[in-house]
């Protein structure tokens, strides 16, 4: 009986009634389609995690049947991947992903990419490094389209495999027997996770509330009509039981229309570059269990959320009939705000990446507990301030409900400082002497510097690349002209290919180029974040928006027959949305931008600027037009001569 | 008395209904009348052209000799805002805003700086025996409370004729008389003209004269006090 109730009151809720019904299912289709974006990042690096393990040896202690080592490589400012494998004598390792055999000695097999460059480039170049290719390597063993690989077979005596090798993983991975090519993810990969899950938390704190909210959204509808039912006798249950039947099947429809925008989105998702690369899209999709899982709990959030809304509907039938004074918002939320702050170092002394996101999790959420307070007292103050009626009125309604006001910024006001603060961050912070001169550097083995000097003279002089060559130390340093363009130094790069077994000469940026990657991925990582708060806060205004007009479009429709022009409502309207948005999440970023001041060694990145001013201009623009949007109705329902209560 | 709101030859069809077929009348500067009739017979279609919030499609309307039925909307709406006061039966209170300032509004929306709007808002709370509730808000108020600060509102502008739709509709029978009380006591106290549209012939026993709307038509129309 209660199903076929709720069924009726779904349909029948007139003109209104749908539109809120509608409402509901976009808010929770944005949400559905955004949390399986940040849950789809984590399983993404993590596929990607797992597509690289083959590179990282893992020793082995008994049963070895190969013996594999890798390096970085240069071409064009690229890192190359080059992986040495030599199988042990008498053993008949399993190729490694992405290859048919394990490479024979002598063989190279290049990732397509390379081979396409080694194709466009000059020989002496790049093809010189890696001469007659035998293939090229599948899918299954790049992290990435695009990406540069090598992979190289030796024999297992090969000074390539024998000769020592520096052991830190951002420059090499010394050769190991090892007893197959499973591996283990590298550091560099479990980094990137760890932010990838930093990003996630960013990004479902504020869309759980905003999902939440939709569900709200729906009871604050339906409230009265669910309150008469209760005056003619629905007992509590009947009230809830229709309540959660109603919104869950209004969130399941969502979060499946969701799942079908995210899976539309893929492939433009698909694009975004990180760790030098775009992703394989297949990678971007959770697994089924996830997607289920998704599909199940949002629903489940949703009911939840109605139910919560609907407390007061249930407590008291009269419970919804008066709009009294809210209870201001104690300042207790700032204090546990605070107490997590103050103990936010303790948590994260551990080393425990679990424990890291827990307590970011926890200020997170703590910040959404004083986030309202904060949008209370801007209220406050707009409206003490306020002159006019537009800004009265705007600062008034956030002193009404500061929580619908955070819901638009939250987002927004959570990104926006770490936004701010590697937005303006140029990559080229961490390249110290970038602007020094062109130098190539390897390590030579002990007592082999001499040797290896003039070795580097010869071969840069019959490449014809003008170069000083020195040994300082154990390192022999090959300076190159004040001239030199990036094909010269791709040159002189092949030129010494090999001069050291197992070893790459480098340049300083080379050197860098782990810290300088991460930097730049952080930056478009934190870009993709606003750039999805932004959206939360666009659905969020535009639903609000419409939302607002519903419920209050008697109010509107009396005042506009009482002569208030249609443009103070809308400008309070607006305001009410801008006000917050520009304290908090402007305030946010700017203060990011602000703390980034004594780290821009390196310069402003103009690219970053750009960005992030584009996406601040766009998100803030978004904004205002998904508030606009409801103008017509505003419009609509504010020109119905004979308002009447539902 | 001068004539201040003249509406002639009023006609206007929502489909195939005749919502007015052809009213005339004149409304003199001071007087409260009532508008008396069953429901759908045409009563408040009548408030809405005279008012300015509906274009009639026949006949005109005049404000003290100014012809306002040919007026675009937005002039009509600077009327409504300026020359006229509306008490409407419930719902009129923007629930955010302290009384004081829901009735300060339609004077902010004039241009009057806030501290002065608020300042004369305050003025009518104790002639309206409403001392003490200015930074009450709507949902803290009774229903004649809320229904007095409406007439605060409606009165506040100064304005030449104020609409009562159904003022008393939501209010028990003693709170509805006195409410009715408030409401002519002030409007004559300032001047205005009232006009009220009801079903309850005792809150038009409080005008000065009532007429009757039956199918679009105005029956008869005569002097009660």
């Amino acid at each position: 009986m209660n199903l076929e109730l709720t069924w009726r009151l779904l349909r029948g809720g007139g003109r209104g009634g749908l539109l809120g019904t509608w409402l509901t299912l976009g808010a929770v289709a944005v949400a559905t389609a955004l949390l399986l974006f940040a849950v789809a990042a984590n399983s993404a690096f993590q596929a990607r995690t797992e597509r690289g393990a083959w590179r990282n040896p893992v020793p082995a202690a008994s049963g070895a049947v190969a013996v594999e080592a890798s390096r970085f490589d240069f071409v064009r400012d690229r890192a190359i991947t080059v992986v040495d494998l030599a199988a042990l004598p008498g053993r008949a390792p399993a190729p490694p992903p992405g290859l048919p055999r394990f490479p024979a000695p002598g063989e190279v097999w290049l990732s397509p990419a390379l081979a396409g460059l080694a194709r466009d480039l000059p020989a002496a170049e790049l093809a010189g490094r890696y001469p007659d290719p035998e293939g090229v390597l599948g899918d299954a063993a790049l992290v990435h389209p695009g990406e540069l690989v090598a992979v190289v077979g030796h024999e297992p005596d090969a000074p390539a495999l024998t000769a020592g090798r520096t052991d830190d993983w951002v420059v090499a991975r010394p050769p190991v027997k090892v007893a197959s090519l499973a591996g283990q993810p590298g550091e560099d990969a479990q980094a990137y996770q760890v932010l990838s899950l930093i990003a996630s938390v960013l990004m479902v704190v504020p869309l759980l509330v905003f999902g939440g909210a939709a569900a709200r959204l729906t009871v604050a509808r339906r409230d009265r009509r669910l309150a008469a039912l209760r005056l003619v006798g629905a007992t509590p249950g009947q009230i809830v039981a229709m309540t959660v039947a109603e919104a869950v099947i209004v969130a399941l429809a969502g979060a499946l229309a969701g799942a079908v925008v995210f899976a539309l989105a893929v492939p433009l998702l698909a694009g975004i570059e990180m760790q030098g690369g775009p992703w394989f899209t297949a990678d971007l999709f959770p697994g089924p269990l996830v997607l289920a899982g998704g599909l199940v709990a949002v629903p489940l959030l949703v009911g939840l959320s109605a139910v919560a809304g609907l407390r007061r509907v249930v407590v008291s039938p009269l419970g919804v009939a008066k709009r009294e004074t809210p209870p201001a918002m104690r300042f207790v939320r700032v204090l546990a705000l605070l107490a997590v702050l103050a103990a936010f170092p303790l948590l994260t002394r551990g080393t425990s990446v679990a424990v890291i996101v827990v307590a970011l999790a926890l200020a997170f959420l703590c910040v959404n507990l004083a986030g309202p307070w904060v949008v209370g007292m801007i209220g406050r103050i707009t409206a003490a301030g306020a002159r006019g009626p537009a800004r009265l009125l705007a600062g008034r309604r956030l002193v009404d409900d500061p929580r619908a006001a955070w819901r638009t910024v939250s987002g927004v006001a959570l990104t926006g400082f770490v936004a701010g603060f590697l937005g303006l961050l140029s990559p080229s912070a961490l390249d110290g002497d970038a602007a020094g001169p062109l130098q190539l550097r390897v390590t030579a083995p002990a007592g082999q510097a001499e040797r290896t000097a003039e070795l580097a003279r010869t071969r840069l002089r019959d490449a014809g690349v003008p170069a000083t060559v020195r040994p300082v130390k154990d390192v022999v340093v090959a300076a190159l002209g004040s001239s030199a363009d990036p094909a010269a130094l791709d040159r002189a790069r092949t030129a010494l290919a090999g001069i050291v077994p197992g070893r790459t000469p480098t340049t300083g940026h080379d050197d860098r180029r782990f810290g300088t990657q991460i930097l730049a991925d952080v930056r478009v990582g934190t870009i993709v974040v606003l750039s999805v708060s932004f959206l939360v806060a666009i659905a969020s205004a535009g639903i609000t928006a419409t939302s607002s007009v519903l419920d209050r479009r008697q109010t509107y429709g009396l005042l506009r027959l009482a002569g208030t022009p249609l443009e103070v409502l809308d400008r309070a309207r607006r305001a009410e949305t801008l006000i917050p948005l520009t304290v908090m999440g402007g305030g946010a970023i700017l203060t990011g931008a602000f703390c980034a001041v004594p780290f821009m060694i390196g310069g402003v990145s103009l690219v970053g600027v750009l960005t992030l001013a584009g996406c601040v201009v766009a998100g803030f623009a978004g904004v205002i037009g998904a508030g606009a949007l409801s103008r017509p109705l505003l419009r609509s329902v504010t020109t119905d001569p004979a308002p009447r209560p539902d | 008395m001068n004539d201040v709101l003249v509406g002639r030859a009023l006609t206007k069809r929502f489909g195939q209904t005749v919502a007015l077929g052809g009213v005339d009348i004149t409304v003199r500067a001071g007087e409260a009348v009532a508008i008396m009739g069953p429901s759908g017979s045409g009563k408040s279609t009548l408030l809405h052209c005279l008012a300015g919030i509906m274009k009639p499609d026949g006949g005109e309307v005049h404000l003290l000799g100014r012809r306002i039925d040919a007026m675009g909307e937005r002039g009509r709406s600077q009327l409504r805002r300026t020359r006229f006061g509306f008490v409407f039966q419930f719902g009129q209170l923007l629930p955010e805003l302290p009384a004081e300032e829901n009735v300060a509004l339609p004077l902010m929306l004039g241009g009057v700086p806030r501290v002065q709007a608020v300042r004369q808002a305050r003025e009518w709370f104790g002639p309206l025996g409403l001392r003490s509730m200015e930074t009450r808000r709507p949902g803290e108020l009774s229903g004649g409370q809320a229904q007095r600060v409406a007439i605060a509102r409606a009165l506040v502008t100064r304005p030449a004729v104020v609409f009562a739709d159904e003022p008393t509709g939501a209010l028990d029978q003693q709170t509805g008389q006195e409410t009715m009380r408030l409401l002519v006591e002030s409007t004559k106290h300032n001047d205005a003209s009232l006009i009220v549209v009801t079903h309850d012939p005792n809150v038009a026993a409080w005008c000065d004269r009532t007429v009757e709307v039956r199918d679009g038509r105005l029956l008869e129309s005569g002097a009660l006090a």
